[in-house]
């Protein structure tokens, strides 16, 4: 833990199964696992990321944390209070955002919803303007609060959404891929924003699929995969996991599928990543032995099919890769 | 107490300036009624003993009925579908009583009903809106609101559990319009049902309304009726109260308070 001793957020053992139901005549139903025994610590004042795949159990940790799931078992608490037993109380000292722009009353302008989510969150009546004020002016809506939230951009909803969640003051935020979907200066003003509560001394928990967003702004990350933590530290630990490697860019033109593999067979390859832009592949190499393995990753792929060739230190992104195995 | 109350007020005016525009609600407050009535008068304005007393205040119940019935198993799907469920669900207030203001605020939206009822039997047939007891036919009406707010109350936690059920209570709305005696009393119908009918609030608002409109019923029937009113909207409302806690914690376990 960083920041604080006292332990802010923990997790034991925690597992949460889910049931889905297959086929329409015959009807099967399945259990699958989204926490497998998940367990991790968050220090009071620490901003914390979650990073991991599509699936890896990142929402639904948040979701155990913010008492709207119950886990199956294990035990999950925030500021010394139990997430099952104390939900109520836990429910007051807390703020959370999902990503994506539902969430709102959409015919109800910014600053109605404020006042309703203030009202809930029991702000003092005679402080609910003003706080009100105070946060529209914060995230920067305060000219357009009277509109209706319909006509307000994904970027206006998820800072209303943000200011939604610090009504009450919480001491301890739960931020779901807050950028997600936002277009750059967007997203930029929304870190922005969490850096600024970062350094007020909330503690923070962040999940993001923007590797350089959880780089920019986390004390510590954990790699969740599977249910699991698989990897935890600084966002510099992480990268010393890949400090002995670099990378390899490649991009190619219409390569085919043996083709990859066969560069992945390569001795010196730790890993290769495809990624499709438009009509050109940029194959992303890890390899530790750098500049040398350029020819010979020339030479599989077929020269020809070759254009920019690029190599790099290994950054956060590529210490994921090789932990989580894939990219989306 | 005084926190719930401004949470369920606040709850009230932020669910009737949502139900105020929403199409299907003003279908039911308006269009539905309005079919319902001039039916209804063209059907029985023939008839000897025929008072359009009755037809205007049983259409406006039809209408009060059917907004709530939609807007009880509606309220919480409406919530999940915009994503405001879980924030409620996540929010230090009682979800009892948030959702029991935000169907308050449509109750009074429902209201609308019983003007547009008038309306018919005046304007569009002319009749004299004659009511025998306004004073006691108003507080009929109070009470009667209060009940079938409670009935819509009841179920709504219903639709935390299944996020499907709200089209299922729709089945509701034509077996209730008609046990309850809206339009046609229940002596047209057998003996045997005339039992369940008495369990129903609506029923007991079809009698006090009606027999405050028409000065048909003394004071003691009115009483006896308000006093079911009260009852049976009670005990709906004190299973809705324990209802919520335990649906909640079984959708934080199953994990129904999201879309999926």
């Amino acid at each position: 833990m960083l920041r604080g001793s006292v332990g802010a957020i923990e997790l034991r053992d925690v597992r949460r199964l889910f049931r889905t139901t297959t086929g329409t005549l015959r009807r099967h139903t399945k259990e699958i696992v989204a926490l497998d025994g998940l367990s991790l610590e968050v220090g009071e004042g620490e901003l914390f990321g979650i990073l991991g795949p599509n699936g890896a159990g990142k929402t639904t940790t948040i979701k155990v944390l913010t008492t709207l799931l119950i886990p199956t078992s294990g035990t999950a608490s925030v500021l010394g209070l139990d997430v099952v037993r104390d939900a109520k109380e836990v429910r007051r000292k807390i703020g959370f955002v999902f990503g994506g722009e539902r969430g709102l009353y959409y015919r109800l302008s910014g600053r109605d919803n404020l006042r309703y989510f203030a009202e809930l969150y029991a702000v003092a009546p005679r402080e609910i303007n003003s706080r009100v004020e105070e946060l529209l002016e914060l995230v920067g809506l305060r000219d357009r609060g009277d509109e209706r939230v319909e006509g307000y951009s994904r970027g206006m909803k998820q800072r209303l959404h943000l200011a939604r969640t610090l009504l009450h003051r919480p001491r301890v935020l739960f931020l779901d891929e807050p950028t997600i979907g936002l277009d750059p200066i967007g997203a930029r003003e929304l870190r922005r924003i969490v850096s600024q509560l970062h350094e007020g001394g909330a503690t923070i928990v962040l999940t993001t699929h923007y590797l350089f967003e959880a780089d920019e702004l986390c004390d510590r990350i954990a790699v969740v995969d599977k249910g699991r933590v698989v990897a935890l530290g600084t966002p510099d630990d992480l990268k010393a996991n890949v400090s002995d490697l670099s990378v390899v860019e490649l991009e190619v033109f219409g390569i085919d599928a043996p083709t990859i593999e066969r560069v992945r067979a390569l001795e010196f390859v730790d890993s290769v990543v495809v990624e499709q832009r438009e009509l050109r592949q940029v194959l992303r190499i890890q390899t530790r032995i750098a500049e040398r393995a350029v020819a010979p990753l020339i030479a599989a792929v077929a020269a020809g099919q070759v254009g920019r060739v690029a190599v790099r230190e290994a950054t956060l992104e590529d210490a994921y890769v090789r932990l989580v195995g894939r990219v989306e | 107490m005084t926190a719930a109350l401004r949470i369920a007020a606040r709850s009230a005016w932020v669910n009737f300036q949502e139900v105020a525009v929403s199409g299907f609600l003003l279908f039911a407050v308006v269009w539905q009624p309005l079919f319902v009535g001039v039916t209804t008068m063209y059907m029985l304005r023939h008839r000897a003993d025929f008072d359009p007393m009755y037809v205007v205040v049983g259409t406006a119940l039809s209408g009060i009925w059917s907004t709530l019935l939609f807007a009880g198993s509606g309220a919480i799907s409406h919530e999940r579908w915009t994503g405001t469920l879980e924030l409620l669900a996540a929010s230090p207030a009682s979800f009892f009583v948030v959702i029991g203001g935000k169907l308050a605020g449509t109750t009074i939206f429902s209201l609308g009903s019983l003007v547009l009822a008038f309306g018919i039997g005046a304007v569009l047939f002319g009749y004299p809106v004659k009511i025998a007891e306004p004073g006691l036919l108003a507080l009929s009406l109070v009470f009667a609101a209060v009940a079938l707010w409670a009935t819509g109350v009841f179920f709504a936690p219903l639709a935390i559990l299944w996020r499907t059920v709200g089209v299922f209570l729709l089945v509701f709305e034509y077996p209730v319009f008609a046990l309850s005696g809206f339009l046609f009393p229940v002596l047209l119908l057998p003996n045997w049902i005339v039992p369940i009918t008495n369990l129903l609030p609506p029923y007991w608002a079809a009698v006090a309304m009606h027999g405050a409109a028409s000065g048909d019923l003394d004071t003691p029937g009115l009483i006896r009726a308000w006093f079911f009113l009260f009852l049976t909207g009670g005990v709906l409302l004190f299973i809705a109260h324990r209802l919520f806690d335990e649906v909640l914690t079984r959708a934080r376990r199953a994990g129904t308070l999201a879309l999926s």
